[in-house]
């Protein structure tokens, strides 16, 4: 590491106090088999005492290596180029990994993603709490227990002394979360990194974290570097943003005038591509009114039906069953777009197994005129006509295939196309999804994300289906990219003119889409409501607390909160 | 098409596996006497410009010995992992593939089997069948089954469970084409690393059942049963044990490094950072 710390200890006594962190033309690569590749190129970046300042891009862009930076955390093949790091006008590049022991924990503190990776699982709450509090304020353990104890109480977790005993498999995501979070303020550090920390959590849940976060924030005065790809959450919670993109600063500043007047092109980008409610995207509505597929009363029992109550004919009860889904009837219109929404574990996916034939499942589909009630009834007709995209598409396209292997089982084994017609359909589809037709001989990982899940999307088609169901199909991309795949996705509607079912839990981007949203909680269909009827008074409480929850990037209001309905 | 540079394991497992083979397939025809001629003035002699790795009790030249016995030593280990993979992979994916109560009834037997620490299973196999190359090699065959058979059980319960698995399922196709076509060629890697790396050991315990009179008989050059042989005038001229010993340890070696370059190369997120 010799890196030349230019000179800034210009006349120390009457200058204002060091900002917290100041980063000065901070330069990274990683050194590779191919050459070293640039990760961070020379970033300015200052946070001042009590400020909290975004950073915004998207995967790739480098800013989780600022974060491992900043914690002296680099892996062994970083080579750091030029620029200092300082905390509290402290040179970090120049600290011995012992001296950032004492610094990592006390003085700057980090907040992982996943909160269910970042606990150790074989470790009570409280000793983790506690470990930090050993370990950098020298308390004994009862002393730090009991300092945990107040630490925990200030997340807002209602019974700390019991959420102390506990492992992390015994609790929630949301507490998980809430614990990791006490232990990064336990020390009271100078500056605490946020990496993503809403991302792992549902809606809701993501919501209290944030309104968690302003909260101790302004109890404590902390500084903190607030990472995300999610420029409305970022919005809501930053004072001041940097926006990077492949490395370098493109725009920086406050935050409200960033979103307001963004100058570089990247910036605007990046804005535009935020789904906004109120921008309507999808294609025209249908005027016929018939349902193509119906559900009725449909249910997915994921506890088991025990030989004993099998023979006895008895049942045990609702309590002690968990159903995936239960009572479900929803009706789909021909070339309708219905969203369905809720949070993990509401049961969404389930009804998306049960319509591509992967769940049994009791009760009825009704799909042209003939009445299916049990998985085995699923004809190979009914498979081609709905057909499913999943939501990763490194996981759905198998990796030793390539494209046009992958496009061409759907023609074959539908016969969609003679034989000698297949390379020329695999043509269309390419174009159809926008991607160039030499794409054909790639193998999946040779894509990006975006180009995979456009192939997953062209081989749904290729069936020529009337209905597809798109199971959370942009979550797992970048903000940029999910704007294209949706916009993609109508483009295909209007052309073909099939239905489509599109799940996800993002409602702005459903609202942009839909021409019905359906609201499913724990399993039960809650809310079915035209996509106008959104902001209406008789929504189901819970419909009216998930709008709430998602944070909109509003240009017009500085202090970001969401304008109430 | 993706560059992988290669690490310096994998070369020196690439060197050795091409020595060995070199050595199993030219061994023979290449030694400087015959592996059974007697020189009686030159008994038990360290490495000399005659005799380049020395002489056993006979006066036989070792290297000689160490050349012809090589396709027998390494011909044992790869087709007893041969019979021993295609038992243990086709149990394993049938159980894998079919899951339910079948798939337990298969397991809960292999793991009947898995209790038997493998060296004792082996030995008890040869005493049944009695000793010789042909039912030692059944014998680590069947040893090696039951492992193998639970490696590619549990890569085929993971692969079953992806989406492009299931995309197929979705689609309405056969069971035949989503096992060949979707499961397999994805669950083959781990068990390819492991049958390579289940080479060395299946080298070790044919050496083994040489050296306990169980595998090759006399007046075989197999390894195993050179280092018996050498044993009793192991203090007067240790070249007797140590040649085909460190002979066994680089032929075990060569295979279990080539299992861990495979493993490497083979899964790409294993050697990304």
């Amino acid at each position: 590491m010799n890196v030349a710390a230019p000179d800034f200890d210009r006349s120390r006594k009457d200058a204002p106090p060091a900002p917290v962190l100041s980063i000065l033309n901070y330069s990274l690569a990683y050194a590779t088999e191919r050459g070293p590749v640039d990760a961070l190129k020379a970033i300015d970046l200052k946070i001042e005492k009590g400020e909290t300042h975004g950073l915004v891009g998207e995967s790739g862009s480098g800013k989780s290596s600022m974060a491992w930076s900043i914690m002296r955390y680099l892996p062994a093949n970083a080579i750091e180029q030029a620029g200092a790091i300082r905390l509290a006008g402290e040179e970090l590049l120049q600290c011995s990994q012992r001296d950032m022991a004492d610094i990592r924990g006390q003085r700057i503190s980090m907040v992982f993603q996943d909160p269910s990776t970042s606990l150790n699982p074989a470790m009570r709450l409280g000793d983790q709490v506690s470990e930090v509090l050993v370990a950098h304020r020298g308390l004994s353990r009862a002393e730090a227990l009991e300092e945990a104890q107040a630490a925990l109480a200030r997340t807002g977790i209602a019974r700390p002394a019991d959420m102390l005993r506990r492992y992390p498999h015994e609790v929630s995501g949301g507490e998980k979360q809430r614990v990791v979070i006490a232990t990064a303020f336990a020390c009271a550090p100078q500056l605490i990194i946020f990496d993503e920390p809403t991302t792992a959590l549902d809606v809701l849940t993501a919501h209290q974290i944030l309104d968690l976060f302003n909260r101790l924030r302004d109890e404590t005065q902390v500084s903190a570097l607030y990472i995300s790809h999610d420029l409305g959450l970022v919005s809501r919670v930053a004072d001041t943003v940097s926006v990077l993109h492949k490395g370098t600063i493109v725009e920086r500043g406050d935050i409200g005038e960033v979103f307001r007047s963004p100058r570089d092109a990247y910036t605007k980008r990046l804005i535009e591509a935020v789904p906004d409610p109120d921008r309507w995207i999808g294609a025209d509505l249908p005027t016929e009114t018939s349902p193509l597929l119906s559900l009725d009363e449909v249910g997915v029992r994921y506890t088991p039906v025990s030989f004993l109550d099998r023979w006895l004919g008895s049942d045990d009860g609702d309590e002690n069953v968990f159903w995936g889904a239960k009572d479900v009837s929803l009706g789909i219109r021909k070339g309708e777009l219905l969203g369905i929404v809720g949070e993990s574990g509401s049961g969404k996916s389930t009804i998306a197994k049960v319509l591509s034939g992967l769940q049994d499942f009791t009760g009825a589909l009704d799909f042209e005129g003939s009445r299916i009630t049990a998985r085995k009834q699923i004809t190979r007709d009914y498979r081609r006509k709905v057909q499913i995209v999943f939501q990763h598409p490194d996981a759905s396209l198998n990796p030793r295939q390539t494209v046009a292997t992958i496009l061409s089982r759907p023609l074959k084994l539908y016969g969609i196309v003679p034989r000698s017609g297949i390379a020329e359909r695999i043509r269309q589809l390419l174009e159809l999804v926008r991607l160039p037709a030499d794409y054909a001989n790639r193998l999946p990982h040779q894509l990006s994300g975006g180009e995979k899940q456009r192939v997953a999307i062209a081989r749904a088609f290729a069936a020529e289906p009337d209905l597809v169901i798109c199971d959370e199909i942009t979550s797992a991309l970048d903000v940029s990219v999910q704007a294209t795949v949706a916009e993609l996705l109508v483009k295909l509607q209007r052309e073909t003119g099939a239905a489509c079912i599109f799940i996800t839990h993002d409602l702005n981007l459903i609202r942009q889409l839909a021409h019905r949203i359906a609201v499913m909680q724990r399993g039960r269909l809650v809310d079915l409501f035209d996509r106008a009827d959104a902001m209406a008074d008789d929504r189901h409480p819970y419909t009216k607390a998930l709008l709430n929850a998602v944070p909109v990037l509003s240009s017009e209001t500085s202090d970001s909160e969401r304008l109430t309905p | 098409m993706r560059r992988t540079a290669i690490a310096p394991n994998a070369v020196i497992a690439i060197l050795l596996l091409a020595l060995i083979a070199t050595v199993a397939i030219a061994g023979p025809w290449v030694a400087p006497y015959d592996p059974q001629a007697f020189f009686p003035m030159v008994r038990l002699q360290g490495p000399s410009a005659a005799h380049w790795l020395g002489t056993d009790e006979y006066g036989r030249d070792l290297l000689s010995r160490i050349l012809n016995g090589a396709p027998e030593t390494v011909l044992f280990g790869l087709f007893a992992t041969v019979f021993g993979v295609g038992i243990g992979a086709l149990i394993g994916v049938t159980a894998g593939v079919l899951g339910g109560w079948a798939d337990n009834a298969i397991m809960r037997v292999l793991d009947g089997l898995l209790a038997v620490p493998d060296l004792l299973f082996t030995l008890l196999i040869v005493t049944v069948l009695g000793a010789g190359m042909g039912h030692a090699m059944l014998a680590v065959a069947i040893v090696f089954a039951p492992g193998m058979a639970r490696i590619a059980r549990s890569s085929v319960l993971s692969v079953r469970t992806r989406d492009y698995v299931r995309a197929a399922v979705a689609r309405g196709e056969s069971g035949a084409y989503v096992v060949m076509r979707e499961v397999l060629p994805n669950a083959l890697s781990p068990i390819i690393v492991e049958s390579t790396i289940r080479v060395s050991f299946a080298i070790m315990i044919g050496a083994t059942l040489g050296f306990l009179g169980l595998g090759a008989q006399p007046p075989s050059t197999e390894w195993g049963l050179m280092v018996s042989q050498g044993r009793q005038y192991m203090f007067s001229n240790p070249w007797c044990v140590a040649v085909p010993g460190i002979s066994i340890a680089l032929a075990a070696l060569g295979f279990n490094l080539a299992g861990d370059a495979l493993r490497d190369s083979l899964d790409p997120r294993g050697s990304r950072r």
